[in-house]
């Protein structure tokens, strides 16, 4: 894709709710409903996540994000459409199962493991350890002791890149909420994922440690991921996030670069009090 | 026969009825399963106990009842909810702990209620110094054999729920605990007081508990375990009603109820129904009764988590 | 051993409630010690008693790792551990009334393979669900059970009870007879004190080594599971499980695994029982069991494998002390609704005030191998203060 076409493709999007041109789609997410009894939460979402991007997904509150979080990762069962992850149908699966796609998502209320230090915490990142299985401890201890040092020492790395790790020791549930995000994006690259579903990542973390988040989701997309992520820090998400996906009443009003989008009427619209 | 089981079956649901709506409430709106539910039935029975005998029949009976048990029958409901209510506020309140620590800590007070009345009543099984009536002589030969106090405990029941559908449907606080027990976070958000409406779901569910365990006393007798052991009908009834249905719990402990007392015709089913074979039936002695509602209950987890009145997910 | 080597630092290592805990073990000790030299404490019975002890203790490790490592509320402990006691006894005893004088090793392998079916059975309706409902199943099943033994005299005897149940060791080489063997040996520990020690005794001795073989086994197994990946990953369901399922884990499964390997060591409770006993009622599966199991675990700790140990003794501590109330006199009502008001109340006191218990864990958890590697006390550990010689 040359530079051009990308800028016809951005063009489109603007016209189209849904990208259908992204040649290296890594989620694709078609005519996704849910409803909570008379509430319709997600009303027909179609857009797609293409390889390599960081994209953010914005809307105004109660516009179905957190609940299209649910539907792609796995926790809640669609009504209707369909998911897929790296061209595999997911709709349906376990959580689990979605994980082994390569998609891995984070919550917006950081999560406290009580009685583990942060490296303990870290360590539940990677999949498929083999001192997971209960008989390996017993028949291939030697194995699981392997990966448990290859897996601490990853852990210690990640945390000496987030600059963190002079809290490797401390309890997981005594450090501050932003330490506690950027240990939650640390742990999530541990699972090696190929997209990153983040739920408001700048949420309550202090000034400082937000540019240092943004900074380490910046570094991490170059080294290979793909995110998605939700936010209402309208500056975080424009300085970091293209392209841009915004959601109003349970399905996508547009797609757009940061510009294109803070310039749309319909957001402007949307935010200030819903849409006519 | 049958007329019988399905007349016994309906006394018999009026009471878990009344036990199971409290604790499908509680269960919704103070967010734990509170396993002292059935011990809250037992303090009503008893609480009723003492007061009927302190305040004797005082004169003319209703339905082969004297006026006095109905005053003990007040007594129960309100000694039910202080008890509760106190709990709440000594035990339950205070703790910073989720819904899990919460059901824990609840089978603790559980165990004291139960101690203490035992302490105080004995281990033995008492009953409430009423006359022992016959069965109503115009409905025997249709093979049914009710009591006047039966038919009290139905009449009475139909009463207190139909109170409580009342409330529920027209009034303010009703309908806060409708939109509590549905959504609580939702509630809270819009603005909802939800430490009185609590504090009411509190009164009222352990009031009906109360009210349950007296006419439990009256149908069979009054110790320390009844109300533990009928915790598990309730809790069977509120899974099947759907937990945070009100409607849903009266009916889930109208069914189970009723099957429990059915559990005899189980075995003689071919006799009963057309087109079987009369040999037919499902062999389970009466004393399997309690384990029908277990397997009920695991069977509606397996296919219907949400219970019959809930939505299907 | 550090407590030898150095005692005086390990004593300064440990934390005030560990501290409590060896001063309260070293107090109990000695009482013990005075018993059974002036002859006050009969030896056979005192052997007896940490039979009973290391019973509680395998229960106690049982509902811990359900409930201390994921979460799981069991329920139904007493019935796990009742199919234990029974399916041996059904196996090995002269009066079963169906299989019979088959050697007790089948009887506990028997008994194992049923708790795992029945663990499977409750386990798959309820553990995809909300934490809840696997109680409120659980408190059923165990009436369930307890109905079953009771109603189907056929198969169990009913309220009769299996008798005529061989001690564990029948049919092995030299254990089998060694009671027998011994020779009744008198010891005068003091001036004018005489114990008799006979065949009783050494067949007392002989439980002994079968339940400490069972609670090392056990601890061994349990320990090395708690500070394994598994582990954690179960200790993650228990914090928080939507984040488990988030980073991949089959949280299903691992309940499921965490909910069977615990009844599992329940029901190798009740095998213990059942030969230590040599009679089972159904009045061994009295409901009230489970609760005495779940106040050892939490005020033990729950997650905590030493804990529960400790929790298990305390709980033979309170079952026999309050047995001698009913000695005295003046104390006018039974002991039986004196101990559930205490189990009540303390359930009720410790949730309230103390939900981490005694002897919470207090390491990192990670695999041994790995951590030694790493400095011994990490310089402001999990607790702040200090990482004594203890283990988790």
């Amino acid at each position: 894709m040359t530079d051009a076409d990308a800028t016809a493709a951005d063009a489109a999007a603007t016209d189209v709710a849904a990208d259908q041109s992204k040649d290296d789609v890594v989620l694709r997410v078609e005519d996704l409903q849910k409803s909570f009894g008379a509430l319709t939460a997600t009303d027909h979402a179609t857009f797609e996540v293409e390889r390599g991007t960081i994209t953010g997904l914005i809307g105004p509150n109660g516009a179905g994000k957190s609940t299209l979080f649910n539907l792609v990762s796995g926790f809640y069962e669609p009504d209707g459409g369909r998911v897929e992850v790296n061209g595999t149908e997911v709709t349906g699966m376990e959580p689990y199962e979605i994980a082994d796609h390569g998609l891995i998502r984070t919550f917006q209320t950081p999560r406290k493991l009580e009685g583990m230090t942060v490296r303990e915490a870290m360590l539940v990142g990677p999949r498929k350890q083999p001192g997971e299985s209960f008989l390996n401890l017993f028949f291939r201890p030697g194995d699981v002791g392997e990966h448990e040092a290859a897996n601490l020492a990853d852990a210690e790395r990640i945390l000496e890149e987030f600059e963190i790790d002079h809290l490797a020791t401390q309890p997981a549930t005594k450090i501050s909420g932003g330490q506690m995000k950027l240990v939650e994006l640390a742990r999530a690259m541990l699972a090696e994922p190929e997209l990153l579903l983040l739920d408001e990542p700048a949420a309550g973390v202090n000034p400082t440690l937000r540019n240092k988040l943004a900074e380490q989701i910046r570094r991490l997309n170059e080294q290979g991921t793909t995110f998605l992520l939700i936010e209402h820090d309208m500056d975080f998400v424009m300085k970091l996030a293209d392209p841009v996906i915004v959601l109003d009443q349970g399905s996508v009003l547009m797609e757009g670069t940061p510009q294109e989008v803070q310039t749309d009427e319909r957001v402007i619209d949307a935010y200030l009090g819903g849409s006519p | 026969m049958v007329f019988d089981y399905l007349a016994s079956g309906l006394v018999f649901s009026s009471i878990i009825v009344l036990g199971s709506i409290g604790l499908s409430l509680i269960y919704s709106i103070a967010d734990f399963a509170n396993f002292a539910h059935g011990d809250t039935m037992t303090v009503g029975a008893y609480a009723a106990f003492v007061t009927f005998g302190a305040v004797g029949g005082l004169g003319t009976s209703v339905l082969g009842l004297p006026i006095g048990f109905f005053v003990a029958l007040v007594a129960g409901i309100a000694v039910a909810a202080v008890v509760a209510v106190v709990t709440e506020k000594v035990v339950y309140d205070g703790m910073s702990a989720g819904s899990i620590e919460l059901l824990i800590t609840s089978i603790g007070i559980a165990f004291v209620y139960r101690a203490i009345i035992q302490i105080g009543f004995g281990a033995d099984f008492t009953r409430y110094e009423v006359q022992t009536l016959r069965p109503i002589e115009a409905l025997l030969p249709y093979g049914v054999r009710v009591t006047q106090h039966d038919v009290a405990i139905v009449l009475s029941a139909l009463v207190l729920v139909g109170s409580l559908h009342t409330l529920l449907q027209y009034s303010d606080l009703g309908r806060k605990m409708r939109a509590m027990a549905d959504n609580p976070d939702l509630a809270r958000v819009s603005g909802i007081r939800t430490d009185r409406v609590k504090l009411w779901t509190w009164i009222i569910g352990a009031g009906l508990a109360g009210s349950g365990g007296v006419f439990l006393g009256l149908y069979n007798q009054l110790s320390p375990r009844m109300g533990f052991n009928l915790l598990l009908l309730i809790f069977a009834a509120v899974i099947l009603g759907g937990i945070g249905s009100v409607y849903g719990a009266m009916l889930g402990g109208f069914l189970i109820g009723m099957i429990n007392q059915l559990t005899p015709v189980l075995t003689e089913l071919g006799a009963l129904l057309p087109l079987v074979p009369d040999s037919f039936g499902i062999p389970i002695g009466i004393e399997y009764a309690n384990a029908i509602a277990f397997v009920i209950m695991v069977a509606v987890l397996l296919v219907r988590p949400n219970g019959i009145a809930g939505e299907a997910t | 051993m550090r407590v030898l080597s150095d005692p005086k630092g390990y004593w300064a290592d440990l934390t005030r409630s560990e501290q409590g805990v060896v001063a309260f073990i070293v107090a109990f000790a000695g009482l013990l010690l005075v018993g059974l030299l002036t002859g006050a404490l009969a030896p056979t019975y005192f052997l007896y008693l940490v039979g009973l002890a290391g019973m509680y203790a395998l229960l106690s490790f049982g509902l811990n790792s359900q409930w201390g490592f994921t979460g799981l509320i069991n329920f139904s402990v007493a019935a796990f551990f009742g199919i234990g006691a029974y399916g041996t006894a059904l196996m090995s005893a002269s009066s079963s009334p169906i299989a019979g004088d088959l050697l007790p090793i089948v009887g506990l392998v028997v008994a194992l393979v049923v708790a795992a079916l029945l663990a499977l059975a409750i386990g798959i309706p309820t553990l995809r669900l909300r934490a809840d409902y696997l109680a409120i199943a659980s408190l059923g099943l165990a009436e369930v059970v307890r109905l079953v033994v009771l109603n189907e005299r056929q198969f169990t005897n009913g309220s009769a009870g299996v008798r005529g149940i061989p001690p564990f060791f029948e049919g092995f080489p030299v254990l089998a007879d060694l009671p027998q063997m011994m020779p009744g040996l008198a010891i005068r520990p003091l001036p004018g004190t005489t114990i008799v020690l006979e065949t009783p005794f050494w067949g007392a001795l002989l439980n002994v080594v079968v339940v400490l073989g069972f609670v090392g086994v056990s601890y061994a197994v349990l320990r090395r599971a708690h500070r394994s990946p598994w582990g954690r990953v179960l200790r993650t369901i228990r914090s928080d499980e939507d984040l488990a399922r988030a980073l991949g884990k089959n949280t299903y499964g691992f309940k499921m695994q965490s909910f069977v390997l615990g009844s599992l060591i329940m029901a190798l409770a009740g095998v213990f029982y059942a030969h230590l006993n040599l009679f089972v009622s159904p009045g061994d599966l009295d409901p009230v069991t489970t609760f005495y199991v779940w106040v050892a675990v939490i005020l033990g700790g729950s997650g905590s494998n030493r804990g529960a140990l400790f929790g298990g003794f305390v709980i033979v501590g309170i079952r026999e002390g309050t047995r001698f109330l009913n000695e005295f006199a003046w104390i006018p009502i039974d002991v039986a609704p004196l101990r559930l008001l205490l189990i009540g109340v303390l359930i009720v006191v410790l949730m309230r005030y103390r939900p981490q218990g005694v002897l919470p864990p207090q390491r990192e958890l990670i695999w041994p191998k790995v951590v030694d590697e790493a400095p011994d006390r990490p310089d402001s550990g999990v607790r702040e203060a200090k990482v004594g010689g203890g283990d988790d």
